[in-house]
């Protein structure tokens, strides 16, 4: 399954409106402007996750994981990598970095804004399709990148997409990169590209 | 009930009663439904008080804060984390030291796909908060620590270039007139301006060491000071006198405005001449020609204070706290203009501190000139007996014969002219035996200067047979003068019969003073204390 230059402009138009609805939160919430960059967004087979995830570049990454449910289900994770996460955090606190693993004060306000963009992202999906869909509280994760694409590949069952969103939020004259990935049954996926297809031309024809 | 429906109420009465975090529940309205135990005890809001009335009403500061949203986010399927990063509490809750923090989770409760209501579990972040901030505080404190070696590392690797430079500036004048003189066709004209050269250079360079040795002896802990009543304003004049030659090169004019009366203070008289030495002549250095240095000398109740003005060359803010620490410089490039090691005004500090007193400098900014305000503590009122520290004693040595026993002919023929030029008749020996064979054949000196590392028989040795040869009421003056240090050698050198024990680097001049120190000592004319005086010994 690859999504054609329409479905991929459609599925940009839309997750940006969830990425301006979370910027604002944490522009609001920080009291910095912050900027999330119009997204890019590709479609793989959950397979083939790692090369898709290149571009994360270090091994070690910081993930905040969603589980959500309902007519559309799947599971959603921002990934950073370490260097990343930190660069965000002092970006958006002011504080001086401590190393991840015993800073549990920046695992929580990284789970905050994994939080923020997941909820707008995935409320965009569920406004569009007119279904409610519902969270599990977030988890923050530090493991392997390895680690990451092995839970989400290990048990379960049925052919599985991932739609991978490069992330970029811009505050301070800063730059930090991550991935957004949703991970999506065939069925869900089909569900949601239709919906965004209709939606997209309902848009144009207007 | 059937097993798992216990199971599941035992639950629920675990989380209302035990739970070590706050849980609140609330209805599709946000009428709040439950509230645990823990929140009672933290809020003091009594369930009672709370259930059944609306959470935003019982609450109104959620709405105040915007916090509202989260809850109509949950009533929307959105699970939400409030960490106190971005929030400090969902609930304020007073504490002693303010108010807790808290990280909260808000989301909706669902029966099927229906939402229902939702619910709030609240964690008291308040003490691992705290230990983060510790551990920030000391990460922040080591890095500190490690940029504080750095930069000391750093400044010391500088302070060897420098010293590498500035000892051997001073060497290569001397080599270079000495190799001048060796050759052919040197005139009295080029003699004299040779000879002026290399002892020009040749005392800067003993200086700089002494100012290293002088430096060790303090970090370690192992510097003495003789403390009599010294007259600050002697020391002054003393001082001036050293560096008028340099000033009227540079035609800088020195104002004095020192009073016109001693001004005693509990000192080490070589040590306040050294502190003002350096700093007057600091002043030279950093100003320019045709510049005004002024002096003034003051005193209040308990204090006599010496201020130094200049109109050289100033000192930046930044640099002006490093101005006395070691090795610092303003200007530590290869290119700087003015030479030294650095290490005067440090020193100076150091000695000034150990007179109890205390040294400020100001300055209005590059370019605007500093002034030097050292201040001493006034000697007590009955220490009334005034010993000027400063000032040779009798140099005339006329019709004194004196011995010099070193196996360093440069060393001996240098001070054994000097010896002349004061009107000794000297004797050179350039070891023991030759020295004991001259004053066993009747020849005795009147005093005998001797090294204590010589070949063959030593200068212990050599000493100890002069003391068994003299008659009784005869005794000798004789002063060691060696490279070798260290207190034992001392120790042993005055058991040995030494008077005196003077350690090189040290001026022929210095040797002089000393030789008519003793003399004058043992003169019935003049009478006076017998001197056994330890001087640079003590490294």
């Amino acid at each position: 399954m690859e999504l054609n230059t329409l479905q991929q402009d459609a599925l940009k138009e839309l997750l940006n409106i969830g990425f301006g609805r979370a910027a604002a939160s944490l522009s609001e919430l920080t009291g910095h402007r912050v900027v999330l960059e119009v997204p890019e967004v590709s479609i793989h087979p959950i397979t083939a996750l790692r090369p898709a995830l290149a571009r994360l570049d270090q091994e070690d990454v910081a993930s905040v994981h969603q589980i959500f449910s309902g007519p559309v289900a799947g599971d959603a994770l921002l990934i950073l990598n370490h260097s990343a996460a930190g660069m965000l955090k002092q970006l958006l606190t002011d504080e001086a970095p401590l190393p991840l693993d015993v800073d549990a004060s920046a695992r929580e306000v990284l789970t905050e804004v994994g939080n923020i963009l997941l909820n707008a992202c995935l409320g965009s999906f569920g406004n569009l399709l007119r279904v409610q869909v519902s969270f599990s509280v977030p988890q923050l994760n530090l493991d392997t990148l390895h680690g990451v694409i092995e839970s989400l590949t290990v048990n379960r069952e049925g052919m599985r997409y991932a739609l991978i969103v490069h992330a970029g939020f811009r505050l301070r004259d800063a730059e930090v990169r991550g991935m957004l990935v949703i991970v999506l049954s065939v069925a869900s996926l089909d569900k949601l590209i239709r919906a965004v297809e209709a939606w997209e031309q309902a848009e144009g024809g207007r | 009930m059937s097993a798992s429906a216990l199971l599941h109420a035992a639950m629920l009465r675990w989380l209302n009663e035990l739970s070590s975090q706050g849980v609140f529940t609330t209805d599709v309205h946000l009428t709040v439904a439950s509230w645990n135990a823990w929140l009672e005890r933290a809020t003091g809001v009594a369930a009672a008080d709370v259930v059944g009335r609306p959470l935003l009403e019982a609450f109104p500061e959620l709405a105040g804060r915007r916090l509202d949203r989260y809850y109509r986010a949950a009533l929307n399927g959105e699970a939400s984390v409030l960490s106190h990063g971005f929030h400090s509490h969902l609930i304020r809750v007073a504490t002693p030291s303010g108010h807790m923090l808290q990280t909260a989770r808000v989301a909706p409760l669902l029966e099927g796909d229906a939402i229902i209501g939702t619910i709030t579990a609240i964690d008291d972040v308040s003490e691992r908060v705290h230990s983060e901030t510790q551990l920030r505080g000391r990460i922040a404190e080591a890095e500190h620590a490690r940029g504080a070696a750095e930069d000391a590392l750093r400044v010391k690797d500088e302070f060897l270039a420098t010293l590498s430079h500035e000892l051997r500036t001073p060497l290569n004048a001397v080599l270079g007139w000495t190799r001048i003189l060796l050759g052919q066709n040197v005139d009295q004209e080029m003699m004299t301006r040779a000879l002026h050269v290399i002892d020009r250079n040749a005392a800067a360079q003993a200086r700089l060491i002494d100012d290293m040795l002088d430096m060790a002896r303090i970090v370690t802990g192992k510097l003495r000071l003789e403390f009599a009543p010294v007259d600050l304003m002697a020391a002054t004049l003393a001082a001036i006198d050293v560096v008028a030659p340099t000033a009227q090169a540079k035609n800088i004019t020195i104002h004095k405005m020192l009073g016109n009366r001693p001004l005693l203070i509990n000192a080490d008289g070589d040590r306040i001449q050294q502190i003002v030495w350096n700093v007057l002549s600091n002043a030279v250095k950093f100003t320019p020609q045709g510049g005004r240095i002024d002096l003034r000398l003051g005193e209040t109740a308990e204090h006599a204070q010496l201020m130094i003005t200049d109109t050289g060359k100033g000192i930046s803010a930044e640099f002006l706290p490093h101005v006395f620490e070691r090795f610092r410089q303003a200007n530590s490039s290869v290119s700087r203009t003015e030479g030294g090691l650095g290490l005067g005004l440090a020193l100076v500090q150091q000695l000034v501190a150990l007179h109890g007193g205390d040294i400020a400098v100001s300055s209005a900014g590059p370019g605007h000139g500093a002034t030097f305000t050292v201040t001493f503590p006034l000697a007590a009122a009955d220490d009334t007996q005034l010993t000027l520290a400063i000032g040779a004693p009798s140099r005339t040595l006329s019709g004194r014969r004196v011995m010099v026993v070193d196996d360093e002919e440069d060393w001996c023929d240098a001070l054994a002219q000097m010896l002349k030029n004061h009107g000794a008749e000297v004797q050179v020996a350039h070891t023991a035996d030759q020295a004991l064979a001259m004053i066993s054949s009747g020849d005795w000196p009147h005093a005998l200067i001797a090294d204590i590392g010589l070949p063959g028989t030593d200068g212990f040795e050599l000493v100890r047979r002069v003391r068994e040869l003299e008659s009784g009421d005869g005794r000798i003056p004789a002063i060691a003068v060696t490279a070798y240090s260290g207190k034992a050698n001392i120790r042993r050198a005055l058991e040995a019969g030494f008077d005196q024990y003077r350690v090189k680097p040290i001026s022929s001049e210095d040797v002089v003073a000393a030789v008519a120190g003793e003399l004058t000592a043992r003169d019935p004319r003049e009478p006076g204390k017998a001197a056994g005086a330890i001087s640079q010994g003590e490294l």
